[in-house]
């Protein structure tokens, strides 16, 4: 057993780390895409165009626009003697606050302020940023009488300035890892059988059970190695915090990079060859991403779809990651998360011992 | 070393719409080789892939015998070895990795392994091409470390599908001359073959064609018994039978 296993490390290291494309695929791929996705993949809208029209000797309409530019979303752009709507349909623009006619001073001495904003919504998500950015300006500046009304006292925890870095990097670490762990272990069984070398390793006499693990094992220690690449990756590149303890960061992504790895197998012991392997990866990759929560919070989604959501283990994994690195590591959360991914991995990986066959049938 | 034999009895396997063996008997002894003699599509390689147990026969039987006693297949299994006919080493590792490899998967102690490694390597001349990986090496070579891998548990059954298809005839030869050699340690031996001047190299052969038994026996006794003076002769005269 222990020599079979060696064997397979040995073969599968010397054939995994000699070929150029697969040590790019396996070491400099995650660290390009986790800086990519991590500055790409974000929901921070910054540098917004924006025109400010008002009197000259308007100082509070002034001391406004001041102020929405010293936030850091916002860059000034001239007005180049267009009018407000203008400026917004020529697309020179993004935003424009116009103060009132006879000055923002002199109105709200009479108590009626008003300030007209206008946004270009074509793409709707950035004009809702737009506003509520706006808004936040807004109330630090002139903040409302609370007169009876409530005063809302927001805190935001865990990611105080909404950094939305440090929620993606996370989320772009188990993308990473279950890419290149699902078609690394679905493409390796599959070449073999391409290649005709499955049929020695059939008819040698070994258990499925050694072939099995002498096939997945050395996988499972690559995609651990990817995790601590794409770890350090993430936390030198994004400052990405990690709060919990790291034996649970450590314990989740062994958990996570076992799962995957018996997806990976499942796969493979469906596909004849490389090209049904790669095939039945990306059946399995893409709703993986995009239900994972990485992108749009699983909360959202129509009930059937969430359902399906709950089947995907890189959703488990991401909120692990999020848990530990953000929030510190809350045991119930991780324990349970743990579990679920656990439960996966034996169910994939008692599949595909059912399913592998020791004959060419 | 304990002499394994093979007994095939009616042995009939169907793949896909092709009736690739029908009713096959035959018995295969240790101490000799064995050969599998017919013409590409006679069923060699489905009856090789039976006989290692890489496919179940749709009716029929195959016996294992070790020692002239009855055993199960699990018995002989761990000490056989297979050499598949299409290419089925790994292109990208070299010839010492390879034997490596086998050495970890049957598990060999080193004070056996080094000495059996270095004989191979020389008997198979491919010593000076130790870190060449499989996907350089010519035909003949390719072929050789394919049978080093299988001989390097020392087996008692051996079961080579067309492992001279392709080589050069200088080549063909040495790799007859070390099987001759291992026939004389009672190693159980089918070589499959559509190299017909092979068939006479063996002590018994086996002539399949289109799936079914043409004959089996001494190569010599049997081409006198068909009036034939060789086995192309043999297999022309039937091809000329079945045409209209």
């Amino acid at each position: 057993m222990k020599g079979v296993l060696l064997a397979f490390l040995r073969k599968e290291f010397a054939q995994a780390l000699r070929d150029p494309r697969m040590r790019a695929l396996l070491f400099i791929m995650p660290v390009v895409q986790m800086a990519v996705f991590g500055y790409a993949i974000s929901t921070e809208i910054r540098g917004i165009r924006l025109a400010a029209f008002h009197e000259p000797g308007d100082a509070r309409a002034r001391h406004l626009a001041d102020r929405f530019f010293a936030s850091g979303w916002f860059v000034p752009v001239p007005d180049r003697g267009l009018e407000p709507f203008a400026l917004i349909q020529s697309g020179k623009a993004d935003a424009v606050l116009v103060a009132p006619a006879k000055g923002l001073t002199r109105a709200s001495g009479r108590g009626e302020a008003e300030v007209q904003l206008l946004v270009e919504a074509t793409n709707a998500a950035k004009a809702r940023a737009v506003e509520a950015y706006a808004r936040s300006i807004l109330a630090a500046v002139f903040p409302q009488p609370s007169g009876g009304g409530i005063a809302l006292d927001v805190r935001v925890l865990y990611n105080p300035a909404m950094e939305s870095s440090v929620f993606m990097v996370p989320g772009v670490m188990g993308m990473i890892v279950t890419l290149v762990t699902i078609v690394l272990t679905s493409m390796s069984l599959a070449r073999e059988k391409e290649s005709g070398t499955f049929e020695t390793i059939i008819a040698a006499p070994l258990s499925v059970g050694e072939i099995l693990l002498g096939k997945t094992v050395p996988f499972v220690l690559l995609g651990l190695a990817d995790c601590v690449l794409v770890l350090l990756a993430g936390s030198l590149l994004f400052d990405v915090p990690s709060r919990g303890p790291l034996w649970m960061l450590a314990l989740a992504s062994a958990v996570f990079v076992v799962t995957t790895v018996s997806a990976g197998t499942l796969i493979s012991t469906i596909s004849r060859n490389q090209q049904q392997a790669m095939l039945g990866s990306f059946i399995f990759l893409f709703p993986a991403n995009l239900l994972s929560g990485i992108m749009f919070p699983v909360e959202n989604m129509p009930a059937a779809v969430r359902w399906v959501a709950y089947l995907d283990p890189l959703k488990y994994f991401v909120t692990l990651v999020r848990a530990v690195m953000l929030k510190g590591g809350d045991p119930w959360v991780f324990a349970s998360n743990v579990a679920v991914l656990a439960a996966m991995a034996v169910l994939m990986a008692s599949l595909s011992f059912a399913r592998f066959r020791r004959t060419l049938e | 070393m304990t002499a394994v034999g093979i007994t095939t009895s009616g042995v009939s396997k169907r793949l896909g719409r092709t009736q690739a063996l029908d009713g096959v008997s035959l018995e295969f002894a240790a101490g000799g080789l064995n050969g599998l003699i017919g013409p590409d599509g006679a069923g060699k390689t489905t009856l090789m892939r039976i006989l290692a147990g890489l496919l179940r026969p749709d009716q029929g039987s195959v016996a294992f015998s070790a020692g002239g006693r009855k055993v199960p297949f699990a018995e002989v299994r761990p000490t056989m070895a297979y050499m598949p006919q299409r290419p089925s080493l790994y292109p990208d590792l070299s010839v010492a990795e390879h034997l490596e490899f086998f050495r970890d998967l049957y598990g060999l102690a080193p004070e056996v392994y080094a000495p059996r490694a270095a004989e191979l390597l020389s008997v198979t001349r491919l010593e000076p091409f130790r870190d060449r990986r499989a996907s350089q090496l010519s035909g003949g070579m390719y072929k050789k470390l394919g049978l080093m891998c299988c001989l390097l548990q020392s087996p008692t059954a051996l079961l080579l599908d067309e492992p001279t298809n392709g080589v050069d005839p200088i080549s063909r030869r040495e790799f007859w001359d070390l099987l001759y050699r291992l026939a004389s340690r009672r190693v159980l031996i089918v070589i499959s073959t559509a190299y017909m001047d092979e068939a006479e190299r063996c002590s018994k052969v086996h002539l399949l064609d289109d799936g079914r038994v043409l004959s089996s026996g001494e190569p010599a006794a049997l081409l006198a018994a068909e009036g034939a003076a060789g086995f192309h002769e043999l297999f022309l005269r039937r091809a000329d039978a079945r045409r209209p």
